[in-house]
């Protein structure tokens, strides 16, 4: 699904080519898993694309909150610190509290994390791509005084496993996730005022204000959900080694981003396209899955992300759009 | 172009002092002195010849990356990449020292970041992906392609000469310093007083109304990034000096680590206006507060936390101020 909040004529040829940019993420994915069920005897297997899915869930559901915050016309660079806290404060609080609340307590941890960005964004008036960096370091930091540099293992307590190793009808518990928070975050835009409202601020910042939007309080919403999902995700990757420790999920922020861009959320705000970055994990994945079904060294796995961005990135980009301007527009 | 008058923000306006002016400019610089006049009072070993030197040292690395960056940003864009470029430049330069010397290696180094420099130019003004998704493509290519030629292993080369580049002094200060000294009159030489300055300017204060002014818009974009490409493809020469060794994956989150050196230096990031003067004096703060957190003991991972704090609360500064000015204005 993709949404977008101008609706006028004028742009109906760029609708069109919003929705075959969703196509084509879509397309790819298939060709690539063409190209690679013919190359392998292995890809198809059930066991392969299970794994290939739950490796692009736990970008996915990051991606997805990030989504909101590009669609918004803002950055989270923090989503990465992010995860590594609330992986360790849940993993952490285990023992007291249970598998169950340890994990709402990571949600909430992450929650805070978010809010307290969109806090030193709209009362302080800091951009979001400085406060989110400044807060990367921050929690990042946080989370090793947290742990005190170690590992925090969870000794007999698999429960926690649930996260990462659950299934249910034979989906892995990371894929239902990401589908979970998919469906919901597009019954939150389509359906909800909220939802509305963090298009509008996306598109345009001043005449959302003028309207009545209450841009703060959108932006507190946007910036705790991107936490929370982090936290999720940060929380699946903790569970499926039942270790945390803070230098977890390191670099996640531009692979969230990255995958957000190539399933075509613009970054200049106003749009969101969660399937699309349902998508653009699920073709990450499969394209590292698939080198490594290949044999190729690992260190092309870097080389074919980086490109794919940028052969996605020329395909979607506008005529007559001047990328010196995209910074601002993103402020 | 008519002279730089607009593009530089004058420091008096007709009620005498601009404050916010003279924060932006001079604010880090007096931080700066403010800081280590407390650290060399309260901390024994602070003002030692041996401690101050290597605070210098350890500035350059960023300090001449963070050169490049400052053009960018006042160009209203950025440079991702810059942490791959780096640690590939930084590979080269160790391995052509090796063999043919080091006014060599420093040349190769530099062509390589020119080399990554032109790449990124040349995607954005020509292929117009914007800046941030084509460099955050090219920090992946870049590494992956590093790790491709390496097989991820390290280049070392231990000649005296190479190793005085990155550790020896030149008339009491250490050879990285002037090189990052040199570099910052250099720039900001070229921003005051030539056309590609002013440029680069008008085209961060309003891209569309330099355009239309005449201003080479696609050339200039180019030109900026040739430009972080090649100080970057120098810092790197330094730091593979400076360690006389390099590997690939030198240097993670190098790239944020510079943006925040340029922004907590008063260049904003909406582009159009900065100063080197505040990148030279951010990039010694930045190593300094590392520096008394060592000398105090303080938990290493504290360090973390309190870089990203001073860049929060310096970026705050402006917003609150503002916050301030309105409510005397309402009252």
């Amino acid at each position: 699904m993709t949404f977008g909040t101008t609706e006028s004529k004028r742009l109906s040829m760029s609708r069109v080519l919003r929705s075959a940019q969703s196509y084509t993420v879509g397309l790819a994915v298939l060709a690539v898993g063409l190209v690679l069920t013919l190359l392998t005897n292995r890809f198809l297997r059930i066991d392969n694309v299970l794994n290939v899915l739950t490796n692009a869930s736990v970008v996915a559901i990051v991606g997805l909150g990030m989504t909101l915050a590009i669609a918004s016309g803002n950055f989270d660079l923090s989503v990465g610190s992010t995860a590594a806290f609330a992986g360790c404060v849940s993993m952490s609080l285990v023992p007291a509290l249970g598998v169950p609340l340890a994990i709402v307590a990571g949600l909430v941890a992450g929650a805070l994390v978010g809010l307290v960005n969109g806090l030193i964004m709209t009362e302080l008036r800091v951009p979001a791509f400085i406060t989110t960096l400044g807060m990367m370091s921050v929690v990042r930091g946080l989370a090793l005084i947290y742990t005190g540099g170690r590992d925090i293992y969870l000794y007999g307590q698999t429960e926690y496993k649930v996260l990462s190793g659950g299934h249910l009808l034979g989906i892995p518990m990371p894929v239902l996730l990401a589908l979970a928070l998919a469906a919901l975050l597009s019954s939150v835009l389509a359906q909800t005022r909220f939802g509305r409202h963090i298009l509008a601020v996306g598109s345009n910042l001043p005449s959302a204000r003028r309207s009545g939007v209450r841009t703060s309080q959108v932006l507190w919403g946007i910036f705790a959900i991107v936490g929370a999902a982090a936290a999720l995700s940060g929380m699946i990757i903790s569970a499926q080694v039942l270790t945390a420790n803070g230098r977890l999920a390191t670099g996640l922020e531009l692979n969230a981003i990255a995958v957000v861009v190539v399933g075509g959320t613009a970054l200049t705000g106003g749009k969101a396209s969660l399937s699309g970055t349902l998508l653009g994990a699920v073709l990450v994945a499969m394209i590292n899955n698939g080198l490594n079904l290949l044999n190729v060294p690992i260190f092309y796995q870097d080389l074919t992300v980086g490109l794919l961005l940028l052969v996605a990135l020329a395909l979607q980009v506008e005529r007559g759009w001047n990328p010196l301007t995209q910074l601002r527009r993103t402020q | 172009m008519t002279g730089s008058a607009q593009a530089i923000p004058q420091a008096t306006s007709r009620r005498g002092l601009d404050w916010d002016v003279m924060w932006e400019r001079y604010g880090i610089s007096a931080v700066l002195v403010v800081v280590w006049a407390i650290a060399a009072l309260t901390l024994p070993n602070f003002a030692s010849r041996d401690n101050l030197l290597n605070v210098l040292r350890q500035s350059s690395f960023v300090g001449v990356a963070a050169v490049g960056m400052t053009v960018a940003i006042i160009a209203g864009t950025f440079d991702l990449s810059v942490g791959s470029t780096l640690g590939l430049a930084a590979w080269v330069a160790v391995a052509v020292a090796a063999r043919w010397g080091v006014l060599a290696a420093m040349l190769a180094g530099v062509a390589t970041g020119t080399v990554v420099g032109s790449i990124n130019g040349l995607l954005v003004s020509r292929v117009r992906i914007p800046a941030f998704i084509t460099t955050l493509g090219m920090l992946f290519i870049v590494r992956g392609f590093h790790y491709v030629i390496t097989n991820g292993d390290s280049a070392r080369f231990n000649g005296k000469s190479f190793i005085w580049l990155g550790n020896g002094t030149i008339a009491g200060l250490p050879v990285p310093f002037w090189i990052f000294l040199l570099c910052a009159a250099l720039a900001a030489a070229v921003l005051a007083y030539t056309s590609f300055g002013r440029y680069v300017y008008a085209v961060g204060s309003n891209s569309e109304a330099a355009l239309v002014a005449g201003v080479p818009l696609r050339r200039i974009t180019a030109l900026v990034f040739v430009v972080i490409g090649a100080f970057t493809g120098l810092a790197g020469v330094l730091i593979g000096a400076r360690l006389y060794s390099a590997a690939p994956g030198l240097e993670p989150g190098f790239e944020l680590n510079v943006i925040a050196t340029v922004v907590l230096g008063g260049t904003r990031l909406a582009g159009g206006r900065g100063s080197m003067l505040g990148t030279v004096a951010a990039a010694s703060l930045f190593v300094t507060l590392t520096n008394i957190l060592n000398l105090a003991h303080a938990d290493p991972f504290m360090q973390k936390v309190a870089v990203g704090l001073v860049l929060l609360v310096a970026l705050s500064i402006e917003g609150i101020r503002q916050r301030l000015a309105e409510r005397l204005a309402r009252s």
